[in-house]
């Protein structure tokens, strides 16, 4: 036996608590006063004796309760072995069911692999029968029935999963944990390297589990597979689209093949490409057209290797008009710069309407992607409620603070206080410069270096909980977020007018300005391409009323009802194009494609499945009885329990001593006498 | 008010009816043993009673009865009069209570209700409080206030020292002048024998003694629970007891000690009450009086 925590056993200590209370102290009864003691004999045996008894009784209860309290918190242990190897295991099927066994026949080798291994079972033996892709599938629990574990492992079809080997290996460690049983476990899988986790020791086994792997692949299976496609989300107003597609080949001879571009179902262009061995190559289709809304487009390859599925490769694009943004600006800022660089942004994606503060209250801005508010000032008035109302239906609003924004002491819709204009210091440089920029903030991304841009007036202002992007080297917020409802607000400290700043003449400003647009448009948010097992945004706000809707591949509803009102994300589980309507309104066409890693056939070195297996070269060892080491087995429950049981007992002891103990107070006119328990006192009962 | 704290209205009620009769007196008036020192020989008429059924026929005025078809008792002063002295019990013991009353109290209550009942009597009422020894005396006396005067005596009476009959019976002999009746109202924690040694000098001097033995009930029937640490009252001495000793040994010594006093008594022709604090006084009083008066 031993102990987790032995220091815990210096609360033994406190059991001279109870001895000094029991043995050392003297003890005090009260007194009963009666009229005589004339008829009295003195019983010392009997009554002191059980008093006595009653005392050791008390104190050996409450020695116990703090003995094993202090042994509960020193978390004894005991060393046990395994139980000793017996007939009975449980025999783990698992059949690998992801992408990449859809190869030949693979999938279907497995399982009958896997139906044999079945017929084999031993009368006493139990089997489960899982199927392994991203995560581990039960399909039945532990039965001896072997008609039912054939059955499901029938029932294993192909999916577009891929497989994760780790998962396998973590369900194969907590087996023996839960049934208490030796787990021999089978995999049926083709051992694609593209399946091993990063670190190998995610792979381990315990000493209560064998292994045997059933390899189902060839050494050399060769395949191709279009492995990306990069198109662009969106394409706005007449704008024709460049498509690049990159088509790989994994263990494959050089060959020449055609690669096909077709858009909702419509054959667009062909083209032959020559893909060297183990290589890639790419391929580019220039001016596609696209109708307006949102159009379906494949791209693949003609061949008949085993593995076709991978060789297409889903996309989705829209086109579009270009968004509207607005800008309304105090009559001392200019929109040039900012107009200027949002058309020379790529794309042309965003279309600029310009009005002066004072015709903006009446503009409807539900209909513009984002808004700009370049130095407006006090008195806004409707225009800030309309403001407010289209920043929490979701709408973006980029703040360039400006002089007007100082008298008005606060930035519109979200409040923050303006507290003063800073104006650099006349001695030294004359400006300030960006000292910290977060790259991780999305329209800071392609932006470029800020530090040789120049301030040389800024607004202070009480950002609160704001996220901050970046700061002058004075430590004031330059950049900053904040999300107000559905939408968000970013602020700039200053103007956008090249006269506070120099900032419209340096090359960052047209990318800052895109990121801007883009990020506040949130085209950024809304991806048009996924892989098999991710998950895709339906709602950010957490009393979102708004119920969102998914189609899947097969034109079905792909929500209940329940996750339609309340799921934040929904897992994609297929290749195919998935019509998601998010909360929010925003509609999306996302393109879900196998995850290229299956599409590498490339098997695991045997040396490395050796390993796994538990060290044996030898390509299938005996299920071995395993090497049943000590268990550490700890004692706390049963510690707990007999505490629970002896304190009881302690409670009722006492609890009768104390009735015991408890007399009737003296008369009036008497005082108590301070007796002492000494029996010296007492006289045996005789004539006065 | 001293007067109504000890006499309790409804005890008074339920023995304003009956009598404290001396026996002695009785067969003295028969036997013409007694003659008034105030009118020699001859008998002094003192008053009419009503006849109620028991009643001596021979003292029916029948001259009365014939002039009002209504029957009367000639009632005579002087040797109609009985001689009543009260011996209370003071001691420590007597404080004892395992309820709202003490034994004291309630002997208060008892001395009070008979001097009180000797008093309508016309009797001469007398009060000695004793412990170890006599410690407030109230001569006999049936002049007017002496009801208030033995009142007063019992209200002051505070339980003192230990109990010792010996002492305070052997000066109690020096104040009896003249035959009557004693009442003692104690615990009687003495032996029998011994307190008959004490009491049988009065007997042999012609006066009639009744002993009221007071007990608490938890002296009769004591319940400990556990072991308890007993201190006597009087001694202070301190004794561990146990349940089994109290439930069983004791409580036979107590029904012995009980059942000598009564045979003690029943020897020396003493009249033994036992009374029980728990037991209501006007019972316990009614109940005595009219075995007394049945066997007259």
């Amino acid at each position: 036996m031993g102990l987790f925590a032995p220091w815990f056993l210096a609360g033994l200590a406190a059991l001279g608590l109870p001895v000094w209370i029991h043995l050392l102290r003297q003890h005090k009864q009260t007194p009963k006063f009666f009229s005589s003691l004339m008829f009295f004999e003195r019983r010392t045996q009997s009554s002191v004796k059980h008093r006595r008894l009653k005392h050791y009784l008390l104190l050996c209860l409450r020695l116990a309760v703090l003995f094993l309290l202090a042994l509960l918190f020193a978390n004894p242990f005991i060393e046990r072995t395994a139980p000793a190897a017996s007939s009975r295991k449980l025999v783990l099927i698992a059949v690998d069911h992801s992408f990449s066994m859809r190869y030949g026949e693979h999938l279907e080798q497995a399982k009958q692999q896997a139906i044999d291994i079945v017929s084999k079972l031993g009368s006493g033996d139990r089997a489960e029968v899982v199927a392994l892709g991203s995560r581990v599938d039960l399909l039945t629990q532990p039965s001896n029935d072997r008609n039912a574990l054939k059955a499901a492992v029938r029932s294993i079809t192909p999916s577009d999963a891929t497989s994760s080997y780790a998962e396998f290996a973590r369900y194969l460690r907590a087996l023996p944990r839960s049934t208490h049983m030796q787990v021999e476990g089978h995999l049926f899988s083709d051992m694609q390297k593209s399946s091993l986790p990063s670190s190998f020791s995610d792979l381990r086994l315990d000493d209560q589990t064998s292994l045997t792997l059933h390899s189902v692949a060839e050494p050399r299976e060769p395949n191709w597979a279009v492995e990306t496609v990069s198109s662009p989300p969106r394409i706005y107003g007449t704008r024709k689209a460049r498509i690049q597609a990159t088509v790989a080949s994994y263990g494959a001879p050089a060959a020449r093949r055609y690669v096909t571009l077709a858009l909702n179902g419509r054959t667009v262009e062909t083209k032959p490409v020559d893909i060297p061995e183990n290589g890639r190559a790419q391929v580019t289709f220039n001016d596609i057209d696209a109708p307006y809304g949102f159009s379906r487009g494949e791209v693949r390859i003609d061949g008949n290797d085993l593995l076709s599925d991978d060789d297409r490769f889903y996309f989705s694009m829209e086109r579009t008009d270009p968004a509207r943004a607005l800008f309304i600006h105090d009559a001392r800022q200019t929109p040039e710069y900012f107009r200027s660089a949002l058309e020379a942004a790529s794309d042309a994606a965003f279309a600029l309407d310009v009005v002066p503060v004072a015709q903006a209250a009446g503009v409807s801005l539900s209909r513009y992607a984002f808004v700009v508010a370049s130095g407006i000032g006090p008195g806004l008035g409707a225009l800030e409620n309309s403001l407010t109302s289209y920043v929490r239906k979701g709408g973006g609003l980029f703040v360039a603070l400006g002089p007007a924004s100082l008298a008005a002491g606060r930035v519109p819709v979200t409040g923050d206080r303006v507290s003063e204009s800073r104006y650099a210091a006349p001695e030294g440089d004359r400006y300030r410069n960006v000292a910290q920029t977060d790259r991780s903030y999305p329209p800071l991304a392609q932006t470029g270096p800020l530090e040789a841009v120049k301030f040389y007036q800024t607004l202070r202002v009480d950002t609160g909980d704001a996220r901050v992007a970046a700061r002058l080297n004075d430590g004031s917020p330059l950049l900053y977020e904040k999300r107000v409802g559905e939408g968000r607000v970013v602020v700039l400290t200053s103007t956008l007018d090249n006269i506070s700043n120099d900032f419209p003449l340096h090359a960052s400003f047209v990318p800052f300005v895109e990121g801007i647009a883009r990020y506040l448009e949130g085209g950024e948010a809304r991806s048009n391409v996924a892989t098999v097992g991710s998950y895709i945004e339906l709602r950010t706000a957490k009393d979102q009323a708004v119920a969102a809707e998914v189609i899947g591949p097969d034109g079905q509803r792909a929500l209940d009802l329940k996750q339609a009102a309340s799921a934040p994300i929904y897992q994609v589980d297929r290749a195919g194009f998935y019509d998601v309507r998010p909360a929010n309104g925003r509609r999306q066409l996302v393109a879900v494609n196998i995850d290229r890693r299956e599409s590498d056939l490339t098997q695991i070195p045997e040396e490395t499945l050796a390993l796994w297996r538990g060290g044996s070269l030898r390509p299938n060892p005996s299920p071995a009885a395993g090497n049943h080491g000590p268990e550490l087995y700890p004692l706390w429950k049963y510690l707990l329990i007999a505490l629970f049981a002896v304190s009881v007992a302690e409670s009722v002891v006492a609890n009768r001593f104390t009735l015991a103990s408890r007399e009737a107070p003296p008369p009036a006119a008497r005082s108590e006498l301070p007796v002492e328990a000494e029996r010296e006192k007492a006289t045996v009962g005789g004539v006065r | 008010m001293v007067l109504q704290r000890f006499l309790n209205p409804s005890v008074l009620a339920e023995i304003s009816g009956l009598e404290l009769v001396a026996k002695t007196v009785v067969d003295g008036f028969i036997a013409g043993l007694h003659k008034s020192p105030d009118f020699g020989f001859s008998q002094e008429f003192a008053e009419y009673r009503m006849y109620t059924p028991g009643d001596d026929l021979r003292h029916v005025d029948w001259n009365v009865y014939g002039r009002t078809d209504r029957i009367y008792l000639k009632r005579f002063r002087g040797e109609t009069n009985t001689l009543l002295t009260l011996l209370l019990d003071a001691s420590a013991s007597m404080a004892f209570t395992s309820h709202q009353i003490t034994k004291l109290d309630y002997a208060r209550y008892l001395t009070a209700s008979l001097a009180y009942l000797a008093h309508q009597q016309r009797d001469a009422g007398g009060l000695i409080v004793f412990d170890d020894d006599i410690r407030n005396y109230i001569r006999p006396s049936s002049r007017q206030g002496q009801l208030h005067r033995i009142l007063h005596a019992i209200e002051h009476a505070e339980p003192g020292a230990r109990t010792d009959f010996a002492k305070p019976f052997i000066h109690f002999q020096q104040f009896l002048f003249r035959r009557g009746i004693v009442v003692v109202v104690s615990d009687f924690y003495e032996q029998p024998k011994k307190v008959m040694e004490t009491i049988e000098p009065l007997r042999f001097r012609g006066n009639e003694v009744v002993l009221f033995h007071v007990l608490d009930p938890e002296e009769v029937r004591p319940k400990l629970k556990g072991p308890a640490l007993l201190v006597d009252m009087e001694t202070e001495d301190a004794m561990e007891v146990s349940p089994d000793y109290v439930n069983h040994e004791y409580r036979e010594k107590i029904d012995q000690h009980i059942e000598g006093l009564r045979d003690e008594s029943n020897k020396a022709g003493v009249d033994y009450f036992l009374v029980t604090t728990d037991r209501p006084l006007d019972a316990a009083l009614r109940e005595y009086l009219t075995v007394r008066q049945g066997r007259m």
